[in-house]
């Protein structure tokens, strides 16, 4: 049912004991720190490649190999050794250990040398680009202190919920509800551009019932829901991280 | 203790010292044990009245009121009796009128089964 | 991979973390608040037709444990019932599996915002014994509250006190057999809760620095310390002073406060629990007997202070005395002359 291509393993259901990548990064087993690797570059290349760009104004292709030299130094130097979950969120830990990393002196020559070899995984540098275009983020205003670590967040967000909403339809279409992942689509994940279409009009359209709109729509969410929380709980180091980081990305915050 | 009591004793204590006082005036201090009689039965009876009406009436100005008209009643009674000094016994036993009356509002029980 | 707007992300989230009351009688209607353990919900119970509040999980809980402790807390609710206490209607699961109980929506203010709306000082301490008299009647029925604080008290339009967010109540008496929990099992795995809960790192005062049970400012030293086997209705005395220190001086002793309340809540925040009073009744009591200008057990009056107090309590009393001997004295002046 999920699928396997090198993204941090077959865990969609919970199993007896939680794997998690941050746990895995200092494994002594090379294999599983490939693999826990692969799972932090899923969920934070974009944000780090975007942040790269944006708060050090650095050029797409430098980014790029900034960015891919960043996730090789996280495992070469064992990073996420002092990563301690009681005193920072982990995107934050990152960030700041990306901050480092870049004003670090003479980085063009070890940059050189290492680019590329640690991904399994295709880093699509253009979408990325792309999104940046799109979002029309204007670097002037990453100047305040808070606003590195919002967009760091809002940057990871969206890209763990893009990859969820992926994992999503790649499930829905196993189990037969394509249409049901179609609804989610069409209302809550596309822009509806001057009016969200209403529950009748998507009922129309698909030839459903309004009732069968409404519960295909909440079972589509639950499913977001449960995957988000599976995939978060990978790259969290423990129980309590992984509560904070839950309510943090899925609930409201007066903030 | 129940107001008609409280009434009683207070009215009777009141009484006897509003009596007791008039041995500051010399000419009548021939008639004391009399006074102090009559001023403590004076008491008495305004304290029953008050003690009786605070069990019905349930308000702290009317009771003072209550108690100065019976106070003044009564001490008018006795002035007339004794043909004068008008002002040195009603002004006296209007007040301990309205104490009483003010006493048996404030303090004491309405009914033998008291709710507190 | 598809891109995804700012306000796709918004959609996205309010869509995940919305529980879905699919299934059960009821209809959301708005958030309202987040506390330690789930989300407060403002919503519609459609058979009776009246406003409740759904206190729902949101964080995730693999191992169960986490929906045991909410259950817990509406059982807990459950077995309290008392005016001052927030009443608890209904237990269930939502669709998406997380554990939701129903209880009363409180209209009201936080104590903490009503307190500045009242000036009087004896209306204040009135409040205080309401909020008194709630936390006594736990007590009697073997429970702590662990959490008690401004924050947690919801005054009503009508001056009613409601003591809200048990969920760091323990049970340290069983004083009825928990109805529906008939089977041992169920017996024991609430024990096990409740070890579980001195383990946990749940509370509303925790940062991201470590594990607090309870709130500090209005939690005793003895919680402070994690000296769980130690607790006892003095803890909660001790919550209790602090808010009526609270009460009594609220910009912190800008203006003095009387000195038997000052002495009454040195008593209840006594640091060792031991000089304390030895229950939630005795505070009160000795609360209400300031109210009534009598003396409290708290403080040793000085003479000067006895007699003043004498004097407020029988004021008219004493001056309508007064006037009488004035008018005696005028009576014999004017007789002399």
């Amino acid at each position: 049912m999920h699928d396997d291509t090198g993204i941090g393993g077959a865990n969609s259901r919970f199993p007896a004991t939680q794997w998690s990548a941050v746990v895995a990064a200092r494994s002594k087993d090379t294999a599983e720190r490939g693999r826990a690797l692969d799972t932090l570059l899923t969920a934070y290349w974009k944000p780090v490649y975007k942040y790269v760009r944006l708060r050090w104004n650095r050029s797409p292709e430098d980014a790029q190999d900034l960015t891919q030299g960043f996730f090789t130094e996280l495992l070469e130097r064992d990073l996420l050794a002092r990563y301690d979950p009681l005193k920072s969120r982990l995107r934050t830990y990152l960030r700041v250990c990306v901050d480092s990393t870049i004003s670090n002196a003479d980085k063009a020559a070890k940059r050189k040398k290492r680019g590329g070899d640690a991904a399994h995984i295709a880093l699509d540098f253009d979408a990325a680009e792309n999104e940046l275009s799109q979002t029309a983020m204007d670097p002037a205003r990453l100047a305040s202190p808070e606003s590195p670590e919002d967009f760091f967040e809002k940057e990871w967000t969206r890209s763990l919920f893009a990859f969820c909403i992926e994992e999503l339809q790649r499930e829905c279409a196993a189990r037969g509800k394509s249409v049901h992942f179609r609804l989610f689509e069409q209302y809550d994940v596309d822009d509806a551009g001057e009016r969200r279409l209403s529950y009748e009009e998507l009922a129309r359209e698909h030839g459903l019932a309004v009732t069968d709109v409404t519960n295909y729509l909440a079972w589509v969410r639950r499913e977001f829901r449960r995957i988000v929380l599976e995939r978060l709980r990978e790259i969290c180091g423990d129980e309590e991280e992984f509560r904070r980081e839950a309510r943090s990305v899925l609930g409201w915050d007066p903030r | 203790m129940n107001k008609v009591l409280l009434g009683i004793l207070l009215g009777a204590v009141l009484g006897a010292v509003d009596g007791g006082t008039a041995w500051f005036t010399p000419a009548a201090r021939t008639q004391m044990a009399g006074i102090i009689f009559g001023s403590t039965i004076k008491g008495i009876i305004a304290g029953v009245a008050a003690g009786f009406f605070a069990r019905k009436v349930n308000s702290v100005p009317l009771g003072i009121l209550f108690g100065l008209a019976v106070g003044f009643v009564l001490a008018f009674i006795v002035a007339y009796m004794q043909h004068g000094y008008y002002f040195e016994i009603l002004l006296p036993g209007s007040l301990v009128g309205v104490i009483v009356g003010y006493a048996t509002q404030r303090y004491g029980v309405a009914t033998a089964a008291a709710t507190r | 991979m598809k891109f995804l707007s700012n306000s796709a992300l918004e959609r996205l989230r309010a869509g995940a973390d919305t529980p879905d009351l699919g299934g059960t009688p009821y209809r959301l209607l708005e958030r309202v608040a987040r506390g330690g353990m789930g989300v407060v919900y403002a919503a519609e119970d459609t058979r009776l037709g009246r406003r409740v509040a759904l206190k729902v999980l949101d964080l995730p809980d693999a191992t169960g444990e986490l929906a045991a402790r909410l259950v817990r807390e509406a059982r807990v609710l459950a077995r309290l019932e008392h005016p001052g206490i927030v009443p608890v209607h209904d237990v269930g699961r939502l669709a998406d599996g997380r554990v939701f109980y129903a209880m009363k929506f409180v209209e009201g203010q936080r104590l903490d915002e009503h307190t500045a709306s009242v000036k009087s000082a004896p209306d204040r301490l009135r409040l205080f014994l309401r909020i008194c008299d709630a936390v006594a009647f736990a007590h009697a029925r073997g429970i702590l509250h662990r959490d008690l604080k401004p924050a947690n008290i919801m005054v009503g339009p009508f001056g009613e006190v409601l003591v809200m967010d048990w969920g760091l109540a323990k049970i340290i008496r069983e004083s009825e057999p928990d109805p529906g929990c008939g089977s041992e099992e169920t017996v024991v795995e609430l024990a096990r809760t409740e070890t579980r809960d001195e383990d946990s790192t749940e509370g509303s005062g925790r940062t991201a620095h470590g594990a607090v049970l309870g709130t500090p400012g209005y939690m005793s030293p003895e919680q402070a310390r994690g000296d769980v086997a130690r607790l006892d209705e003095r803890s909660d005395v001790y919550s209790l002073g602090a808010i009526l220190r609270q009460l009594v001086s609220p910009d912190n002793a800008s203006i003095a406060a009387p000195r038997p309340l000052a002495a009454i809540c040195a008593k209840a925040t006594a640091e060792n629990s031991a000089d304390r009073y030895a229950s939630v009744q005795e505070l009160s009591s000795d609360v209400s007997r300031y109210l009534d200008g009598l003396p409290v057990s708290a403080y040793r009056e000085t003479y000067l202070e006895r007699v003043g107090r004498f004097y407020r309590r029988y004021r008219v009393a004493i001056l309508l005395i007064a006037a009488y001997l004035v008018a005696r004295v005028l009576v014999l002046f004017l007789a002399r002359r």
